[in-house]
């Protein structure tokens, strides 16, 4: 029975060449979207999963209230770790992770630039990567004993047993390397290709056991009978304990399992997070494997006067409902099977680039059978979902009805199949409203004047020598004519790496806790950077050596500190006091959708990272970079001439809402795709059973014109129906969307007007193909057809 | 073997109630030839399908071998006919998808017989009407007389004890109407299938041992 199905299912695939292709190709790109999506959630859902201690994992996360708002971030004292061990009965162990940096690594004649975290000796014992070579237990014991990742091994020793071997970094560390561990997953929060022990900062001086230095991450195991809760009610104003400075505040564990997903607090309360995304791709990934499988309904009801007669005969042959439903469904299930093999190989042509659009390492395990199994059950649910309506529809016809052919198509005014072709593009409007909506608001901000001058300025992170020969740099930039100016800051223009509540200044009410962006430069700053002076003037240490203890404000700092006349004021960080000598126009230091903040740039008695430099406007700039590279060539030769455009560090900005904005731009074009071949089919299929209707009309007098717009009017009318609803939604969407962002663009009408116009023109497009064909065929053939 | 007893069928159309049986009492025994004739309208096809099951009275009581059809479920009904009935039809409604070999085996699929003996029961049938040299072909490959013998061969695959014909020589030619009838006429002698055809053709009727004239939706002769 099931065999003699498929066979009738075949044989109806290859009869009806032109709905089967328009059937497989629609429903195949439509599986191909949800698997890809589903790759990418089941690859964020499964982020620091694959630690077998996940379960008693926690990262301890600040909670501090500022100016009567709640905030909590993931950045710990140094001498957290120690003082929770000592006062929690609960912690097992804990574990301390600093930023990563990168190391110039020589092993002999070779030369790398390694990613290393600086971590705890219990590192590896609270987190699963792991030892394939070397030693398991002490590894990161010893000051200079280092663990190298599996590549980064391979990469510097190539098939030689790397233990025990000696390396130099940064020119002057010299470590041994004591193990060798398996490479980080891609679906880790941490990514490092070596491990460099916490002793060894130690050992540098860089340890330091106070409490307003936030800026380590602190993870707790804790033992296997606790609760978290009961930890988190001991953290609760945990400063006050130890932190005279500032008393307030606390702290509380947060499982790291929900690290990815969650972790976005909302005045203290956990909130959201990636699960958003991932809710929102769910929901689009069904919807467009739904536009797909509504496709397949349309073609396969608006077939049924084909069918018809076989439903016919085979109830009067014997033939139960049940019967028939099987054998549709059967039919649907073997489209759906087509087209999901058609789709796994879409799945692997598009899988290149979705990884470099996800920058993810997601593939698919062809080896696992529980994915096959998934896939399978995939393809039978899509095929259930796709042929329910149809076998519903066709497995109801009467037998006496249609045998004696008075059976007659429905001419209600709602039928299902204009809902479904509604609801389809419903969906494509909504989607091209929301990607006009997110493309206006990405332009809206580009036009935003970011407050300085992002053009032919480039930064350089004082790596190696490069720092001590600074000064050496500078002049022979300046004298090469490879710059014009040059100025050394604590971070790039584009990053906000330092921000206090604790600076001081007269007149500051004591509970005051704004919070300060702080910034440091040496010379030159507003020149280099292109600021608006409002007042005052730029640091100037040749024509005022007090400038290294010198200070400029931003406009937001100077209204913050109620100052009227800034110019001359003293302010108090870091034990020092600066003098107020210039006030300039807010200039985007964070993200150009949100407001500027408050901002103060101390002088040269600050702490300096990066080298900015204007390059020189008369030279064009790969003259300017060649000069520039031999001038760093000569001060810093280990290192490479690393470079960044500031206008690029700018533009990187946009990045995640231009990724979103790619993706709506993708969704919509793919729904729009569906639809549209749906469309075609239908049109192709109406303009075939009006065929004899056409005849008449023409032999009457009917110009093409008017049979095309006979033809296409119903279509367009139900695309209207759909902009009608679709407009409202999209709105109340993007208005929720845009209400992230404090710096955001209007939902004008034009976009409603263009999308209407769109859908309309695209809707006329894929119909009047079919009518116009219809319309000039020559009556006398359908006529006689008779 | 079928008893109708005050059977009527109507519908609505407005205010008018339009009959298209009226009272209909009707009794064939096993083995009987019966034709129903009369002009178009009349009900002769309607009277079939009651009869066949694949329509309801709205009035009257129904008997098929002592069951009453009128108050069974439709589940029942089909069980019933799908063992006793068979059917042939003026268009011959052959599944165009399907070959002559399947198209004959199709019945047998909905009663769930064996394979083996399915294999067994086609190649009896189509041994019998001659058509074996064409069991691979589609029904648009065969002309019109053979198409309704692979017609008659899947209304007798599941060994019926009633054929139900509704004009089943109208698209064929004299001598293709002439050997549907000649088949028909044997089945009767020799297999003792009881044979109903609607027909407007006095010279098919000719081949029934009784024929019942109907006229707007009543029975005016039963001879």
């Amino acid at each position: 029975m099931l065999f003699n199905y498929f066979k009738i299912a075949f044989r109806n695939l290859v009869k009806y060449k032109g709905f089967s292709t328009i059937n497989i190709l629609g429903l195949a790109v439509g599986m191909a979207s949800a698997i890809l999506i589903f790759l990418w959630i089941s690859h964020e859902v499964s982020y620091d999963q694959f630690h077998e201690k996940k379960d008693r994992i926690y990262e301890a996360w600040n909670k501090g209230s500022f100016n009567g708002k709640i905030s909590c971030w993931n950045t710990t004292p140094k001498v957290l770790a120690n003082a929770i061990q000592a006062d929690l009965p609960e912690i097992e162990t804990t574990t301390r992770v600093n930023w990563t940096e990168t190391y110039l690594t020589r092993f002999g004649d070779k030369t790398i630039m390694m990613k290393a975290a600086t971590v705890d000796s219990t590192f590896l014992q609270v987190f699963s990567f792991p030892t394939i070579n070397g030693d398991k237990e002490n590894a990161l014991l010893n000051p200079s004993g280092l663990v190298l990742t599996e590549s980064t091994a391979a990469k510097l020793f190539g098939t030689d047993n790397p233990i025990g071997q000696i390396l130099e970094l940064n020119e002057k560390f010299q470590f041994t390397v004591t193990s060798v561990v398996k490479d980080p997953p891609s679906n880790s929060r941490f990514q490092f290709e070596c491990l460099i022990p916490w002793a060894f900062l130690r050992s540098q001086g860089f340890d330091d056991n106070y409490w307003g230095n936030n800026s380590t991450r602190t993870y707790a195991l804790l033992k296997p009978e606790t609760t978290v809760e009961a930890a988190n009610a001991k953290l609760v104003g945990f400063r006050k304990k130890y932190d005279q400075e500032d008393p307030l505040g606390g702290f509380f564990l947060y499982p790291i399992e929900r690290w990815r997903l969650y972790s976005n607090f909302r005045d203290g309360v956990e909130e959201s997070g990636m699960i958003e995304y991932i809710r929102i791709f769910t929901v689009v990934g069904a919807i467009i494997l739904l536009i797909a499988c509504i496709n397949f309904m349309n073609l396969s009801t608006a077939k049924s006067e084909k069918r018809a007669k076989e439903v016919g005969i085979r109830k009067v042959i014997g033939a139960r409902r049940t019967n028939l439903m099987g054998q549709f469904l059967g039919e649907s299930i073997l489209i759906a099977f087509l087209a999901g093999i058609l789709s796994i190989i879409l799945v692997q042509l598009t899988l290149p680039s979705f990884n470099t659009f996800t920058e993810k390492r997601v593939e698919i395990d062809y080896t696992n059978p529980l994915a096959w199994a998934l896939w399978l059950g995939f393809i039978v649910l899509t095929g259930l979902i796709a042929g329910s309506y149809p076998a519903f529809f066709l497995s109801g016809f009467q037998p006496t009805k249609v045998l004696k052919g008075t059976f007659r198509k429905s001419q209600a005014a709602i039928n299902p199949r204009k809902v479904l072709v509604v609801l389809q593009f419903t969906f494509a409007i909504i989607l091209i409203i929301c990607t006009l909506v997110i493309k206006k608001q990405i332009v809206h901000a580009q036009n935003r004047n970011n407050g300085y001058n992002k053009d032919q300025l480039v930064y350089y992170f004082m790596t190696g020598s490069s720092e001590k020969n600074y000064e050496l740099i500078k002049n022979e930039l300046l004298s090469t004519g490879a710059a014009i100016s040059v100025t050394k800051t604590s971070a790039p223009l584009t990053e906000g790496w330092s921000n206090s509540w604790g600076i001081g200044w007269k007149g500051k009410q004591p509970d005051d806790r704004t919070l300060f962006d702080r910034f440091c430069a040496d010379q030159q700053f507003v020149k280099t950077a292109g600021l608006e002076l409002v007042k005052g003037r730029d640091f100037d240490l040749a024509a005022h050596p007090a400038d290294s203890s010198a200070i400029l404000l931003n406009e937001s700092a100077v209204k913050a500190m109620g100052f009227s006349d800034p110019i001359g004021q003293l302010i108090q960080d870091n034990g020092r006091d600066w003098t107020v000598i210039g006030v300039f126009k807010d200039f985007i230091l964070h993200s150009p959708f949100s407001k500027t903040q408050p901002m103060i740039i101390e002088g040269a008695h600050g702490w300096f990272n990066v080298i900015h430099f204007r390059l020189n406007p008369t030279n064009s700039v790969s003259t300017n970079l060649k000069k520039a590279e031999t001038v760093f060539k000569k001060f810093n030769p280990s290192y490479p001439f690393d470079y960044t455009f500031v206008d690029q560090a700018y533009a990187a900005k946009f990045e995640e809402e231009k990724k979103m904005g790619s993706l709506a731009a993708l969704f919509a074009g793919l729904t729009i795709f569906i639809s549209c071949m749906g469309l075609f089919g239908l049109a192709t299929y109406m303009a075939a059973t009006r065929f004899k209707e056409i005849g008449i009309r023409k032999v009457l007098g009917a110009s093409v014109a008017s049979i095309t717009t006979l033809l296409s009017k119903d279509f367009l009318k139900l695309v209207l129906i759909s902009f009608i609803v679709a407009s409202p939604i999209a709105w109340i969407l993007m208005n929720e969307w845009l209400k992230v962002y404090a710096y955001k663009t209007s939902i004008d009408v034009w976009v409603f007007v263009a999308t209407g116009f769109l859908s309309l023109t695209i809707a006329l497009l894929t119909t009047s193909i079919q009518a116009i064909k219809a319309a000039v065929s020559n009556p006398v053939k359908s006529l006689k057809s008779e | 073997m079928i008893k109708l007893e005050h059977i009527s069928k109507w519908v609505n159309q407005g205010n008018n109630r339009i009959f298209l049986l009226k009272d209909i009492n009707l009794g064939i025994e096993d083995g009987e030839f019966v034709s129903i004739m009369g002009p178009s309208g009349s009900g002769k096809s309607t009277l079939l399908n009651v009869i066949g099951m694949l329509d309801t009275a709205d009035e009257g009581s129904y008997q098929f071998y002592e069951q009453p059809v009128h108050t069974m479920k439709e589940k029942q009904r089909s069980q019933l006919y799908k063992q006793h009935i068979g059917f042939v039809f003026q268009a011959y409604h052959l599944i165009d998808e399907l070959t002559v070999y399947e198209n004959i085996e199709t019945p047998l699929l909905y009663q769930d017989t064996k394979s083996s003996e399915r294999k067994a029961l086609v190649a009896d049938m189509l041994d019998r009407f001659n058509i074996v040299g064409k069991k691979d072909l589609f029904p648009a490959q065969l002309s019109g007389g053979q198409q309704q013998l692979v017609g008659i061969a899947r209304a007798l695959i599941a060994k019926p004890k009633l054929i139900l014909a509704d004009e089943p020589t109208g698209n064929l030619n004299s001598k293709q109407g002439e050997e549907i009838m000649d088949i028909f006429t044997q089945l009767n002698k020799e297999d003792g299938v009881t044979i109903i055809q609607v027909t407007h053709s006095e010279k098919n009727a000719a081949y029934s041992n009784r024929i019942i004239h109907l006229l707007d939706g009543r029975i005016e002769h039963n001879r």
